[in-house]
């Protein structure tokens, strides 16, 4: 507690002169990303540094002791290529320095669904229908498909940050627009093998994960910023509804389990070995510097082998060859343009199979001073669960603070 | 608790350091129109010769339009992403963002008569939002949007100086009125009478528009704004005297 609050102090000093430090980010004209130009192309280079003290409050547990959550994090060292061409082709190359490094020192054990690479495509824009190939962001959840680094928080909601579905996948997708981009299509057909992607390749089922998601904004068209940056001056909101189909029934003599262990994620829910139907919807609304989210899913498993774990040993009669999933997940935040500040709170529940006892309740609390924009900003979050589910995810800590600084260039 | 003291205290002393800034004057629109047929309206401009205005859209194209926004006619040769409009004496011209290009249009019949290549090594959509005539320096103004950079070209755009500007968070239009420039930020919709020589900021003018563009002033000195994500035209009266 006391090293949390020394920490405290220092941030609290850095962010107060951080303005004069990082000065030259908002003078220097040749700030923020860089463009090359040539007569047909035009390529940005971008990136982000990002890192945070992070503290956990452990249980009054005398057999864990372990602190390796008391100590410095890193969150990005990421570097982004952005590509147009003058035919209407858009390419982009988004990579993670810190993964790429952290999968070459552990043999790719640490974190297998951080592979390094956070988006590779090319997409052609020169038809009403957006063509998209290559690995990036799923058309799915928009807590997914938002960008953390724009929020005061550190990281993704559990909901929507890859546990229960995957957030990114190489595959080929197709998004439409119209009445003045307020409706707003997109339909896709990705690998299922999702972040494991580049570890395993295509699985042996030879099958497709499929993925669709229809918005509606009003009444204008909306991006995916969480936060009310622009102080709307009239309220704006989108709804969206979106669906994930794949059918991974292996063929006599593979497993997802056993060919790709780590595929399945923290819950085995991720990609499974049968069939795999998510649902859900989520809504924003802005106005005046607020902004409240909600987004909901569903998921339903139909593992192919009767004595998959997912069942957890259930009879026929109890589980009827179906194991549920999902949750609920709702945010609110206020963006004080004038004093560059921004306070969030949130609350999710969500159960990550109902054929195991338990479920989980999670609050966060997060605030973000802002000295230029989301490109410089101290962030500070508080994260805890209000339930624990002590069968799927046994917690040693009760409570979480992160307090660091990010740079988007 | 001593955690949420913490984090309190943090926040608050944030909070206090804080800067003032110059009042804004509340300025509100009296109409709006819907642009059919100009996707993504990014700039507008008014000739006073024609009684027409010019607006362009993120997609590359340039319109000839009535007072009220209806399409009288469309330039055939497009850019990538056009964001500024001007118009001096028979030409027209545009700044393409991505590319960072100024294309010159021939008033009369929408044909290009040149491009000049400028130069911004910003990001690539964070660029020359902008582009205004400086009829007291006689220079053309290309304005970026982030970092805000009001730099000068000679009419045949070499680049003569630049100058910082500060005060709000982005610029997303120019305009040049009667003796000074005026600049729109979508961010902070707020319109900004400043200096025709330093570009300091003399005047703020609160705008309830959602992400405003691009902004024009007719013979009488009415404003119409356009707005991107909206699709709209929007009319106001002239800007409020300030006391």
């Amino acid at each position: 507690m006391k090293k949390l609050l020394l920490f405290t102090l220092v941030a609290v000093s850095l962010g107060t002169t951080a303005e004069a430090q990082f000065s030259e980010f908002a003078d220097n004209p040749s700030a923020s990303q860089f463009t090359l130009s040539s007569e047909a192309n035009t390529l940005q280079i971008g990136g982000r540094v990002s890192g945070f003290y992070e503290t956990r409050i452990l249980k009054d547990d005398s057999n864990y002791l372990k602190k390796s959550h008391n100590g410095w994090g890193v969150k990005d060292f990421d570097m982004d290529f952005l590509g147009k061409t003058a035919s209407k082709f858009v390419y982009e190359f988004h990579i993670s320095l810190i993964d790429l490094v952290s999968a070459a020192a552990t043999n790719n054990t640490a974190n297998p669904a951080n592979s390094g690479i956070k988006a590779a495509y090319i997409q052609y824009k020169g038809w009403p229908v957006h063509i998209k190939f290559g690995y990036d962001k799923v058309p799915y959840s928009q807590g997914s498909m938002s960008e953390v680094w724009g929020t005061p928080y550190w990281s993704h909601a559990n909901l929507y940050g890859g546990d229960l579905f995957s957030r990114r996948d190489f595959g080929l997708a197709l998004n439409y627009r119209f009445m003045k981009d307020r409706i707003n299509l997109y339909a896709g057909a990705f690998s299922g093998m999702g972040e494991n992607f580049f570890q395993y390749g295509n699985d042996a089922s030879g099958t497709f994960e499929y993925i669709g998601r229809a918005e509606f904004s009003y009444p204008a068209k909306m991006k995916y910023h969480i936060i009310d940056q622009e102080n709307s001056p009239t309220p704006v909101f989108r709804i969206a509804a979106n669906a994930r189909y794949a059918d991974k029934t292996q063929p006599k003599g593979s497993s997802i389990n056993v060919d790709a262990p780590d595929a399945s994620g923290a819950y085995g829910i991720r990609v499974i070995s049968g069939k795999r139907l998510a649902y859900g919807f989520d809504g924003i609304v802005k106005f005046k510097g607020f902004s409240a989210t909600v987004e909901g899913h569903m998921l339903q498993l139909k593992p192919t082998d009767t004595l998959d774990g997912l069942y957890n040993s259930t009879t026929r009669s109890k589980n009827n060859n179906v194991v549920n999933a999902g949750g609920l997940n709702a945010g609110l935040n206020y963006n004080w343009e004038k004093k560059h500040s921004v306070f969030s709170a949130m609350y999710e529940g969500f159960n990550a199979n109902d054929l195991y006892p338990g479920t989980q309740e999670w609050l966060y609390l997060a605030y973000a001073y802002k000295v230029s924009g989301f490109n410089s900003v101290f962030k500070i979050e508080y994260y805890k669960p209000l339930t624990e589910d002590k069968v799927q995810n046994p917690l040693h800590y009760t409570d979480q603070i992160r307090v660091g600084y990010q740079i988007v260039f | 608790m001593r955690k949420l003291i913490a984090l309190l205290a943090v926040a608050l002393l944030l909070i206090s350091s804080g800067k003032k800034e110059l009042a804004h004057t509340k300025f509100k629109f009296a109409d709006w129109k819907s642009l059919k047929g100009i996707p993504e309206p990014s700039d507008i401009v008014y000739d006073s010769a024609t009684g027409h205005c010019f607006i362009v859209s993120d997609h590359g194209k340039l319109f000839e339009c009535d007072r009220q926004g209806n399409i009288i006619k469309k330039a055939k040769e497009e850019g990538q992403d056009f964001e500024g409009v001007e118009v001096k004496d028979s030409f027209i011209y545009v700044s393409d963002e991505t590319p960072r290009k100024v294309y010159q249009y021939r008033k009369s019949d929408l044909s290009l008569v040149k491009v000049f290549p400028v130069s911004w090594g910003g990001a690539m959509n964070r660029a020359f939002e902008s582009i205004a005539y400086n009829a007291t320096k006689q220079c053309f103004l290309l304005v970026s949007q982030q970092p805000i950079v009001i730099v000068e070209y000679t009419t045949d755009f070499k680049e003569i100086a630049r100058y910082p500007f500060k005060g709000v968070r982005d610029i997303s239009g120019a305009r040049w009125h009667k003796g000074n420039l005026y600049l729109l930020s979508n961010l902070d919709a707020c319109i900004i009478k400043c200096d025709p020589v330093n570009y300091e900021a003399k005047a703020y003018y609160q705008i309830n528009v959602l992400n405003p563009e691009g902004f024009m002033f007719d013979d009488s000195s009415n404003i119409s704004i356009t707005s991107d994500d909206m699709q709209r035209l929007y009319f106001f009266k002239q800007l409020p005297t300030i006391q």
